[in-house]
């Protein structure tokens, strides 16, 4: 046992399973940070032709004054054609009038706006949500009438913020969709939707369950799907996928209290609680 | 003599009417509901977790487990928001053959819904009739990809395998037979003079209400809102289907009873048009063996039997799984306006609200 005077501490530092690995790159969908990586790419594919090209000319010259055969010129990779039917969304500027009308009304309240495969994203201020968010619903050019979906992404590997809260409004009467974005820090707590829209209720309860992010003036801020006094939020990225509260039960027959034994010697090393037998 | 305090009564988690294991906190006055409070998660088995773990290929196995009276019409969604995050074409012949099956899942589903909500008002008779249908269309999937209920029937950019011979003859028959069975069930319910006493006025839920809840499907088109994601936002082959959005205004039980009905005649209509319109060709399309993703996120929505089915999804650069999976479950939206359309009611009219919800615990709690 990890620990004899309380079974009921999980070992998590000891259990096989718990090796979790973290991400490392920050995957937030953004027409900024994508073109810059395109110039990044860019870039280091020139300097690489251009190194190429440098070497070649000194092993030429080198050649050439030792007097033996000048070496082949380098020649620049062509990229595959790519034959599968598959073409990446890449994200482009916003050029739909939903996207323009937000950035002229909030001005600078939005930080980025865009478009991909289809989708209008929209990231604005952490603050100012709740305004935005009533704006959207009452404002007659846009009318987004229904919240179709709330949830949150873990981002651990960012360096500015923790988390990315992303509302999914559609328009009924204008069959259209909008997702507002904004990135939160560990232990901010964004304002409650549950004022304009009712739906969040339980989509943020979920959120505060599954990712442990707290909402300012939501009516009922407690779990939903998990117990009340559950240990950890799973949805973030530390949280392991096996090992918490698993058993590891066997249901052999167990005569001389072999089994029962290995059990228990293996339930120590993965930090499990279970309860040796007392002895009458 | 007589006590005037509320009770407080659990209705579950193992109660036969609450289709699963949902557990309903009720405060009574008498007979008269006056706070109802849903606990659920008792089934919640984490498949968010499990998929952002998963790659995108093994992802849909787990969508099958989700809404498991629809699993083809979760299988739709899971496949097509994959294909919206790497940017697949689909096949036309397979974007046909999806909706098809779709469309016989809306059928299977809305069987075993009025099967189940008959059943716990009291009507015995039904469960027999729609549950001999529901075999014929069990049969069709077992036919198609081998499995009747945790079908996985699609695969990532079009179908694993073209319709098996016979398939066409199988339907053929089945929508010759189905619009009659329609009637029959319409004999058994629709002029029941017990049916109509427990259903007409209950369980309302104005069209205000319910967009603000973010209730949809078939109780929100019984609220009089002609909203279907199949035409709002077509997707698959839908938007060359020709069919019609039926919609009710009392917005009651026995509405969205004869919405979900017309619904059926609606399928059957979509079914016959995929059948007589099935071009020929490839039902695949080509990708690599390993779909790594970029850096991209979709939100994408289905009209599922029970409603919006939202998947989202974010994709990492080199990546073989999700590094964020979400479901929109309707039901989950759906059940938190139970509270709502069941205050000031009886504890009887709660099962009749219930069962019209058609809540599948397996995807409220995922």
């Amino acid at each position: 046992m990890a620990n004899d005077e309380s079974p009921y501490v999980y070992d998590l530092a000891g259990a096989p399973n718990h090796q979790v690995v973290m991400p490392k790159t920050v995957p937030l969908p953004s027409l900024k940070t994508y073109l810059e990586e395109q110039a990044a790419a860019v870039a280091a594919d020139e300097a690489k032709w251009a190194k190429a090209q440098a070497d070649f000319e000194a092993a030429k010259a080198k050649a050439e004054a030792d007097g033996k055969d000048a070496p082949k010129p380098p020649v620049r990779a062509v990229p595959r054609p790519d034959t599968n039917d598959m073409k990446f969304p890449a994200p482009a500027p916003a050029t739909d009038p939903d996207l323009l009308y937000l950035q002229s009304v909030l001005g600078a309240k939005v930080e980025e706006a865009f478009q991909q495969a289809g989708e209008l994203t929209c990231q604005v201020d952490k603050s100012a949500i709740l305004e935005i968010l009533t704006l959207c619903r009452d404002d007659r050019a846009l009318g987004y009438e229904m919240l179709a979906d709330e949830t949150a992404t873990h981002y651990p590997a960012a360096k500015d913020f923790a988390f990315a809260v992303v509302y999914h409004l559609t328009s009924i009467r204008r069959c259209k969709r909008l997702r507002l974005r904004i990135l939160v820090p560990e232990g901010f707590e964004p304002e409650s939707a549950v004022a304009v829209y009712p739906t969040a209720n339980w989509l943020e309860r979920e959120i505060w369950d599954m990712l442990g992010i707290r909402f300012q003036n939501h009516p009922d801020m407690t779990r939903i799907l998990c117990p009340e006094d559950w240990e950890g939020h799973p949805l973030r990225k530390e949280y392991p996928t096996l090992g918490l509260g698993q058993r590891d039960i066997d249901f052999r027959e167990d005569r001389s209290g072999v089994l029962m034994r290995i059990a228990m010697e293996k339930a120590g090393n993965l930090g499990i609680n279970i309860k040796p037998p007392k002895a009458e | 003599m007589f006590k005037n305090e509320e009770m407080e009564i659990n209705m579950g988690p193992q109660h036969p009417s609450t289709h699963g294991v949902l557990r309903l906190k009720l405060k009574l006055d008498g007979e008269v509901v006056t706070q109802c409070r849903p606990v659920i998660g008792y089934l919640h088995r984490g498949v968010e977790k499990i998929c952002e773990n998963k790659t995108f290929f093994q992802g849909q196995v787990w969508t099958d487990r989700m809404d498991y009276t629809s699993a083809v019409a979760n299988n739709l969604g899971w496949a097509e928001a994959v294909e919206k995050l790497f940017g697949v074409t689909v096949p036309r012949r397979a974007q046909y053959i999806r909706t098809m099956l779709t469309e016989f899942n809306r059928l299977a589903s809305h069987l075993i819904w009025l099967a189940t909500h008959a059943l716990d008002i009291g009507a015995m008779t039904v469960f027999l009739y729609t549950f001999r249908e529901r075999e014929a269309i069990l049969d069709l999937f077992e036919a198609f990809c081998g499995a009747r209920l945790t079908t996985t029937a699609f695969r990532i950019g079009g179908l694993r395998e073209d319709l098996p011979p016979g398939f066409e003859k199988m339907v053929r028959t089945f929508l010759a037979r189905f619009p009659d069975c329609i009637e029959e069930y319409e004999s058994l319910l629709t002029e029941n003079r017990i049916w109509k006493k427990r259903t007409i006025g209950i369980g309302k839920l104005s069209a205000e209400d319910a967009i603000a809840m973010g209730v949809t499907g078939p109780v929100l088109r019984a609220a009089g809102v002609a909203y279907d994601i199949r035409k709002a936002f077509p997707y698959a082959a839908y938007a060359e289907m020709d069919f019609e959005i039926p919609t009710r205004t009392e917005a009651d039980t026995y509405a969205r009873y004869q919405v979900r009905l017309a619904e059926m005649r609606q399928s059957t209509r979509i079914i016959q048009q995929c059948l007589d319109g099935l071009p020929e060709g490839p039902v695949m399309a080509k990708l690599p063996k390993v779909l790594r993703s970029e850096v991209n996120e979709v939100y994408h929505p289905t009209e599922c039997p029970k409603g919006e089915l939202g998947y989202y999804l974010v994709g990492e650069k080199g990546s073989t799984n999700p590094y964020r999976f979400h479901v929109r479950a309707p039901g989950f939206i759906n059940l938190q306006a139970l509270p709502m359309m069941v205050k000031g009611s009886l504890v009887a009219d709660v099962i009749a609200t219930i069962g019209t919800l058609d809540v599948v615990l397996g995807e409220i709690d995922r």
